[in-house]
C-alpha cells in the first residue's frame, strides 16, 4: 500500500515534499538525522519509519522550517532521493528564457 | 528611494490643489499628437524617465502642431537618455513664463527635520546656484509639532526676496507641497521651476521621492519597491534580487549591479566577476585586493544577518545568471552568522545550475566564522571542491589570500581557455 507524501510550504515561497514510498526503503533517513542536529530547526522526525512533522503543516510554513535544506542535501549524499525541496524563482526562469532568445548566454552556461 | 515619474508626482501636487499644466502621457507619436490636438497650441514633450536633467540631455523638446508633437514624439520614444529607456512621454501645454522660481521640501538629514526650501531663481542648474552662495535662496526647518503654517510660508518667502502679488499664491503652494511632503511620506517633494504665469504659480516641473519603508502605507500609488538603484533604474536582475527579500525577512541579500553590461570591465581593461559578500566591510577590503589584481565586480552583493540557505540558493543564482562574468567569488567576514545554512544554499544552487556541481568559471569560497568547518565541508560531501576551478578557504585566510587565491585559479583557467582554442 502507498505511503504517499508528506508536503509542506515554506515561508519564502515553495514547498518541500517527501515521497514516502521512497523514503520507507531508505537506510540512513539521513534527512531525520540531519535535521536535528543541534544548531538546525528540527522539524522533522521518525514517523512509522519515515519522515514525519514535528510540528503542523501551516506552523512549518510559517518559518517553523528554517529552510536550511539540510534535509535535501543528506538525501542527496546518504539517502536515495525521495526529497523535493523547491524553490521557485519563476521571474529568474522568465529573464533567463527572454535573455537566452536574444541570443545571449547566462555566465553559469558559457562554454 | 522610490522616485515617481513627473507625471506621477504631478497627479499628487494636483490632488494638493497645486496648479500643474493641462496634459497627459502618451506611449506613440499618434497618441502624443492626438494629446497636442486636444490641448491646442504649442506642447512640450517630456520623456519620462526616473532621471534629473532631462532637458540639458535633450529628453524635453516643444511642438508648435500636432503633427510636430508626432514627429518630436518618434524622437523621445525608445530612446536612451542617460541610461534609461524612454516608453512614455508626458505632452503638456507649453507654459507662458513670466518668472521661474523653486521650491522644494526634503527631509534634512543635519536637522533632523523636513527643510522647506525656497530660490528666487528656479530651472536649471539651481543646484549650482545655490552652491556659489546665490542670493534669494532661503530655508525653513519645520518643527512637526507646528507643522508648516501659511505665515511660516511668508516669512520664508519674505525672506528670500519675494514680494508683491505673487506672495500669498506662492506661499499657499508651498504650504500644499508640505502636505503633499507629509501625506505620502517624502524624502523629497520639489518643483522646479515653479513657473509664474498670468493664472498664477503652476508647477511646470515635479520630482518626488518616497521614503522606501513608508511605501507600505500608500498601496494607492501602486509602488510596491523602489524601483531605482542611486540615479538609474534598476535592472531586472535588480529587481528579481529585491524581490527574494521582499518575501523573506530573514537575513539579507542585498544586490546591486556595478557595471550591469560589463561596460565598464571593458573600458578599464578589467574582468568582470560575480561577487557575493558576507558584510560589507568584508566586501570592501576583499574588492580593495581584487580590483588591482584586474578583477572588477560586475555586482555587489551583502548576504548578511544570517539569512536562510534559501535566501542563498536563489541570489547565488541571480549572481551567476550574469552574462561573461570570469569568476565568483565568496567571501565572509568573522561572523556569527550560521555559515553552514550559507554554504547549503551555495551548494544547492551550484548542484542545479553546474552538472555535477562543476562550475564553468573560477571561484573562490573564504568561510571564516560560526560553523566555518562545517560550511566546507559542505562543499567536500558534495563533490563542488573537486572541481579544478574550485579553491575553499577558512578562518585563516586573509582578504589578500582570497584575491591571490582566485588570481591563479583564474590565470589557469584563461590559459587552458586559451589553449583550448588554438
Amino acid at each position: 500500500m502507498s505511503r504517499g507524501t508528506l508536503e509542506f510550504n515554506v515561508f519564502s515561497g515553495g514547498f518541500v515534499r517527501f515521497d514516502l514510498d521512497v523514503c520507507t526503503r531508505c537506510g540512513s533517513k539521513a534527512c531525520v538525522t540531519a535535521c536535528n542536529a543541534p544548531n538546525l530547526a528540527c522539524v522533522l522526525k521518525l514517523d512509522n519509519d519515515v519522515p514525519g512533522l514535528r510540528m503542523t503543516p501551516a506552523e512549518a510554513a510559517r518559518g517553523g522550517c528554517i529552510e536550511c535544506l539540510a534535509c535535501e542535501l543528506a538525501c542527496d549524499t546518504d539517502g536515495i532521493g525521495g526529497i523535493t525541496f523547491a524553490l521557485p524563482m519563476p521571474e529568474l526562469d522568465s529573464y533567463l528564457h527572454d535573455m537566452e532568445a536574444r541570443g545571449e548566454t547566462p555566465g553559469f552556461k558559457r562554454t | 528611494m522610490a522616485k515617481l515619474l513627473e507625471f506621477q508626482a504631478k497627479r499628487l501636487l494636483r490632488s494638493s490643489g497645486i496648479s500643474i499644466p493641462k496634459g497627459r502621457t502618451a506611449s506613440s507619436p499618434h497618441a502624443a499628437a492626438e494629446v497636442a490636438g486636444e490641448l491646442g497650441g504649442a506642447v512640450a514633450l517630456k520623456a519620462q524617465i526616473a532621471a534629473g536633467k532631462r532637458g540639458k540631455a535633450g529628453a524635453i523638446l516643444f511642438a508648435a502642431t500636432p503633427q510636430d508633437a508626432a514627429d518630436k514624439a518618434g524622437q523621445l520614444l525608445g530612446r536612451n537618455v542617460l541610461g534609461h529607456t524612454v516608453e512614455d512621454i508626458l505632452v503638456e501645454e507649453k507654459l507662458d513664463i513670466l518668472q521661474e522660481h523653486y521650491l522644494a521640501v526634503m527631509s534634512n538629514p543635519e536637522t533632523q527635520t523636513p527643510t522647506v526650501i525656497f530660490a528666487l531663481q528656479g530651472g536649471i542648474d539651481v543646484e549650482e546656484h545655490a552652491a556659489s552662495g546665490g542670493v534669494g535662496i532661503a530655508t525653513f526647518n519645520v518643527d512637526l509639532t507646528d507643522g508648516f503654517r501659511t505665515y511660516h510660508a511668508l516669512e520664508l518667502l519674505g525672506r528670500a526676496g519675494v514680494t508683491g502679488r505673487a506672495l500669498p499664491a506662492l506661499a499657499q503652494m508651498a504650504v500644499r507641497l508640505f502636505e503633499v511632503y507629509r501625506k505620502y511620506d517624502c524624502m523629497l517633494a520639489e518643483i522646479n521651476p515653479v513657473a509664474l504665469t498670468a493664472r498664477g504659480p503652476v508647477a511646470a516641473d515635479a520630482r518626488i521621492n518616497l521614503d522606501d519603508d513608508a511605501l507600505f502605507r500608500h498601496p494607492e500609488l501602486g509602488v510596491e519597491e523602489a524601483g531605482e538603484v542611486g540615479e538609474r533604474s534598476r535592472t531586472p536582475l535588480e529587481t528579481i534580487a529585491a524581490g527574494i527579500d521582499a518575501h523573506d525577512h530573514r537575513g539579507s541579500a542585498h544586490f546591486v549591479q556595478i557595471d550591469p553590461d560589463g561596460s565598464l570591465a571593458a573600458s578599464e581593461g578589467k574582468i568582470s566577476i560575480g561577487f557575493d559578500g558576507v558584510g560589507t566591510g568584508v566586501s570592501l577590503t576583499t574588492l580593495d585586493e581584487l580590483v588591482p589584481r584586474g578583477f572588477l565586480p560586475r555586482n555587489f552583493c551583502d548576504t548578511s544577518g544570517n539569512p536562510t540557505a534559501s535566501k542563498l540558493y536563489r541570489i547565488t543564482r541571480v549572481i551567476l545568471a550574469q552574462p561573461e562574468i570570469e569568476g565568483y567569488v565568496f567571501v565572509s567576514c568573522l561572523s556569527s552568522q550560521q555559515l553552514d545554512n550559507t554554504a547549503r544554499g551555495i551548494v544547492k544552487a551550484f548542484k542545479e545550475i553546474y552538472p555535477g556541481g562543476q562550475p564553468n568559471i573560477p571561484c573562490v569560497f573564504c568561510f571564516r566564522g560560526a560553523w566555518d568547518e562545517t560550511a566546507l565541508e559542505m562543499f567536500e560531501q558534495h563533490g563542488i571542491s573537486k572541481s579544478p576551478l574550485v579553491r575553499l578557504l577558512g578562518r585563516d585566510a586573509t582578504e589578500r589570500d582570497v584575491a591571490v587565491a582566485f588570481g591563479e585559479l583564474h590565470s589557469g583557467w584563461r590559459a587552458s581557455r586559451m589553449e583550448a582554442a588554438q
